[in-house]
């Protein structure tokens, strides 16, 4: 019901060319031969409602393919150190001529994607035990595992170095592969 | 044991209804504020004046249906119907950047349809959210999205967290907002830090954690997939969500409740079982008359089989009868033809002479016998004593055949007497073995303790020979232990060319004296045994085997020895530790009419204990999950120390926590502990959580939106066509970076 008052509603407003497309009701009705029923992805699909905000001479950017991350992320810190550059070459043209240094926005005052980043931890990390997640004073030299006691010793002896290195994986230590 | 444990089970997802679209009518023409908090995990947008905000997954599928070959369009929720569409998901999001600008637009069409617009263009400003310091890109491709595509009057961006927090701090107008406040926002991919002094957020002393719920997720998948490699179903990241927005928590003291649960029966009361779906294997079980009829029809086709078998062994008998007999008849012929004819009718019959006739009836003759005997008695033949005449004759008294004969007879005899020898040796043997039996038995019965005593000596001297070898094999593999340097050096003895042995010096003399005589003395011998390392394993066995005769003795007549001392269940002990945190189920815990079903519930139950606590204590300290970063109570110290004290002091008294993870529980005590000791004990420090930390951002969007401030700080058209789509104002609830003062 709601749709049929949609429909009405869009057939007043005379859509712009180019961006009415047709409603699935619509087409439900025009077609016969389609099913009655529509399965739930189906009805749950707006890819056939109309979208008469769109501007229809928008062209697409070509360049707005999805960059990865790693790109996106150094691209910034280029310009961020471009950006640093240049404002501290104003800065000493600033201060030859006048002597007097302004009150300047600081340059610490523009954060960035990565200057906002927590760094590193310089507290002293506590160890705990990779298999039992207790604590874990022991390291095991043959794989590098932290244990709790003997009984996770006996445990990591038995295990194989694929599943010694998945346990070190998840601590982030990643051996490298010989 | 495990009956009474209450076990979870992860509810599934609700199927998603069809949207109906809110009528536009209402917000026709009037130009109220559109908000959009554009999330990582859920996108929420309505116009400002709206109470509560429309909420769905940020999740975009396009694809083609399989079936009907229809290209579809899914949205949130949706996406999870159709498992074609769950591969094919998109997300605007890659953790914190917007990357993936298709899938954006996708998803702002789903807003604006459902929220019923149909003006030519989108006539509301709109209000959107952006990353704390977002990437400028991100930010340039979203104007362009917004301005040029749908053509909006005017964008201002804003950073959720700060919404978050004036929404809880609302002034009542037309006070300003002046509020103070470190903000704690826990976002899908990352956890941020903003402090606020005077209403203005401070972008420059805030940070950024890289570890956020999706990281937790992964996290604790991948210990659970840790914990138990051979798990029967694939755990799935939406499980182990459900999973950490549940049954996960901070602990306020993560030393001393790790100090908890050292100990195994705390262990296993504060563990948590999940029970995942299984599938019951599909052997059907055959009733007892289907068992019985299977073994009727086996024991059939025996006898048949049997039958058959006897039926051809007869006719093969009768046609050796019937050529035995038409043989002695050739030979009885043999009296009666001449020489000439008698050769050639052999060999027509195919035999070369009369010996040969001869042997075959022979053999003929006596396989009849034997196989008439096996059909009427299957006794053992018994063997007659054969005869050698010959070997009592004197040589000189044969000629060649005869002394070939007595050859033969020589050897035949031989071997009898050997055969008879080893017969009469094995039941000798057999004759002592059953006296010793014998004999212990009496000795039991007799007296069951010494004898007991004395065999659980010999069961014990064993175990210690086989921890010993073991023990042994362990060191040797270690390149630098003392056993094997002592064997390097027997290698390199043996190896060494003038090996002269002390032995011949002294008694012979001449060229023989540097002889090598290493293999005269058979114990020489040994010392392969001792250095090469794979010999062992034959003695193991013979060890084990009279371990196990030993036991079988044992556990037959002594009532003190059970099964948990044999050898078996010693070794493969299991410390009450490991039981603990990760219980097998064996085969006969349960009782029950299916006891393989019960197994298969067992092997898929995951026992979570530590995980629980272990995947919250990853916020305060990335690096125990491989995360290279400070965790959250080290960045608010080191946030704080920039801070003077009186201004520290406004800051802490209102220590704001939004954002979705921030419903975990026990996450205020734990910030309380982090943040008292860091603190001078006078200055007060109180910690509040957003009433409603998922819609909150929103909410305090839509509030800002109604104020008058709000048109001051969007831009315009006009100002996105100048400066482009990089450069915002800067407010104080909006970014800095790339930010001009107004």
């Amino acid at each position: 019901m709601l749709q049929r008052t949609l429909t009405t509603c869009v057939r007043e407003t005379k859509p712009p060319k180019g961006s009415g497309k047709k409603k699935l009701a619509v087409a439900a009705e025009s077609d016969p031969s389609t099913p009655p029923v529509p399965t739930l992805a189906e009805q749950l699909s707006y890819l056939h409602y109309a979208r008469p905000f769109k501007n229809p001479y928008y062209t697409k950017n070509v360049n707005r393919r999805a960059k990865n991350l790693k790109a996106v992320l150094t691209q910034e810190r280029e310009r961020e150190r471009v950006e640093r550059e240049r404002r501290r070459q104003e800065r000493e043209e600033r201060m030859e001529v006048d002597g007097a240094t302004e009150d300047d926005v600081p340059e610490e005052d523009l954060p960035t994607y990565s200057s906002i980043e927590a760094p590193p931890s310089v507290l002293p990390q506590r160890k705990y035990c990779d298999v039992t997640g207790l604590e874990g004073p022991y390291t095991d030299p043959a794989t590098g595992l932290r244990y709790h006691d003997k009984s996770i010793y006996e445990l990591i002896k038995s295990l194989s170095t694929s599943a010694a290195k998945d346990y070190l994986s998840a601590r982030g230590v990643n051996p490298i592969v010989k | 044991m495990s009956e009474n444990v209450e076990l979870i089970r992860i509810p599934n997802q609700p199927i998603p209804t069809v949207r109906h679209i809110d009528p536009y009518d209402s917000f026709r023409g009037k130009e109220t504020p559109l908000v959009i908090d554009n999330g990582s995990t859920n996108i929420r947008f309505g116009f400002a004046t709206s109470a509560n905000p429309a909420s769905s997954t940020n999740v975009v599928a396009k694809f083609k249906e399989r079936k009907q070959n229809k290209p579809l369009l899914l949205f949130g929720d949706a996406v999870d119907v159709e498992s074609g569409a769950r591969t094919q998901a998109r997300t605007p999001w890659e953790g914190d950047v917007q990357l993936n600008f298709d899938a954006l637009e996708n998803a702002l069409d789903y807003a604006f349809i459902h929220l019923g617009i149909d003006t030519p263009s989108i006539e509301h400003p709109v209000l959107m959210t952006e990353r704390l310091a977002s990437p400028l890109h991100s930010r340039s491709l979203t104007s362009e999205l917004l301005f040029e595509l749908y053509s909006v009057p005017s964008l201002t961006y804003c950073v959720d967290a700060v919404m978050s927090f004036y929404h809880n701090h609302l002034p009542t107008p037309p006070v300003p907002f002046t509020s103070d406040g470190i903000v704690v926002s826990f976002n899908t991919a990352s956890t941020s830090v903003i402090p606020i002094l005077h209403g203005k957020g401070l972008m420059s002393h805030a940070k950024r954690i890289p570890w956020g719920a999706t990281q937790a997720n992964d996290y604790l998948l991948k210990l659970i997939q840790l914990k138990y490699p051979t798990f029967p179903t694939r755990v799935m990241p939406q499980q182990t969500n459900w999973v950490l927005q549940n049954h996960c928590e901070f602990s306020a003291d993560y030393p001393s409740l790790l100090r908890t649960l050292k100990d195994p029966a705390q262990l296993r009361l504060y563990e948590k079982v999940i029970q995942f779906p299984f599938s019951a294997p599909t052997t059907e079980e055959k009733t007892e008359e289907e068992l019985a009829r299977i073994t009727e029809r086996r024991r059939e086709q025996g006898r048949k089989l049997q039958e058959l078998a006897a039926k051809a062994r007869e006719e093969k008998l009768q046609q050796k009868e019937s050529d035995l007999q038409y043989l002695t008849a050739l030979r009885e012929r043999r009296e009666e033809e001449s020489k000439k004819e008698w050769t050639i009718l052999l060999r027509e019959e195919g035999f070369d002479n009369d010996a040969a006739l001869d042997s075959t009836i022979k053999k003929l003759e006596t396989d009849v016998k034997k196989s008439r005997k096996k059909d009427t008695d299957g006794d053992e033949m018994q063997e007659d004593v054969p005869t050698y005449p010959l070997l009592d004759v004197p040589d000189e008294e044969l000629d060649e055949d005869g002394i070939k004969e007595k050859k033969k007879q020589r050897l035949l005899k031989a071997g009898y007497d050997a055969r008879e020898r080893t017969r009469k040796e094995k039941e000798r043997e057999r004759e002592e073995r059953e006296a010793g039996e014998r004999r212990e038995e009496e000795e039991r019965e007799r007296d069951l303790e010494s004898w007991a005593g004395k065999l659980r000596k010999e069961h014990e001297g064993i175990m210690t020979k086989i921890k010993e070898r073991g023990r042994r094999r362990a060191a040797l593999s270690d390149r630098k232990s003392a056993a094997a340097q002592a064997r390097m050096k027997n290698i390199a003895n043996l190896a060494a060319d003038e090996r002269v042995p002390k032995r011949k010096r002294k008694t012979g003399g001449g060229m023989f004296a540097l002889a090598d005589l290493f293999g005269a003395d058979d114990a020489d011998w040994a010392i392969y045994r001792k250095i090469n390392t794979a010999a062992e394993s034959s003695d193991e066995e013979e060890d084990l085997m009279n371990l196990q005769t030993v036991e079988a003795k044992l556990l037959a007549h002594d009532p003190t020895f059970t099964i948990e001392h044999t050898h078996a269940s010693l070794s493969s002990q299991r410390s009450a530790l490991m039981s603990a945190f990760r219980p097998q189920y064996e085969d006969g815990d349960f009782q029950g009419e299916s006891i393989l079903t019960f197994v298969m519930l067992g092997k898929a139950r995951i026992h979570l204990s530590v995980e629980r606590w272990r995947v919250c204590e990853a916020w305060f300290s990335p690096t125990m999950a491989g995360v290279d970063s400070a965790g959250l109570g080290e960045v608010l110290q080191n946030i704080l120390g920039r801070f003077s004290d009186a201004e520290k002091a406004r800051l802490v008294k209102n220590v704001f926590v939004t954002g979705g993870p921030s419903k975990l529980p026990g996450l205020i005590p734990r910030l309380q502990a982090s943040l008292r000791p860091i603190l001078p004990p006078e200055m007060p420090l109180a910690i509040v959580r957003a009433a409603d930390p998922l819609n909150d951002a929103w909410r305090g969007m839509a509030d800002f939106a109604k104020t008058d401030e709000f048109p001051k700080y969007g831009v315009t058209k006009a100002e996105y066509e100048e400066w482009g789509g990089e450069r915002i104002k800067r407010w104080w609830g909006g970014n800095w970076n790339s930010s001009v003062s107004i």
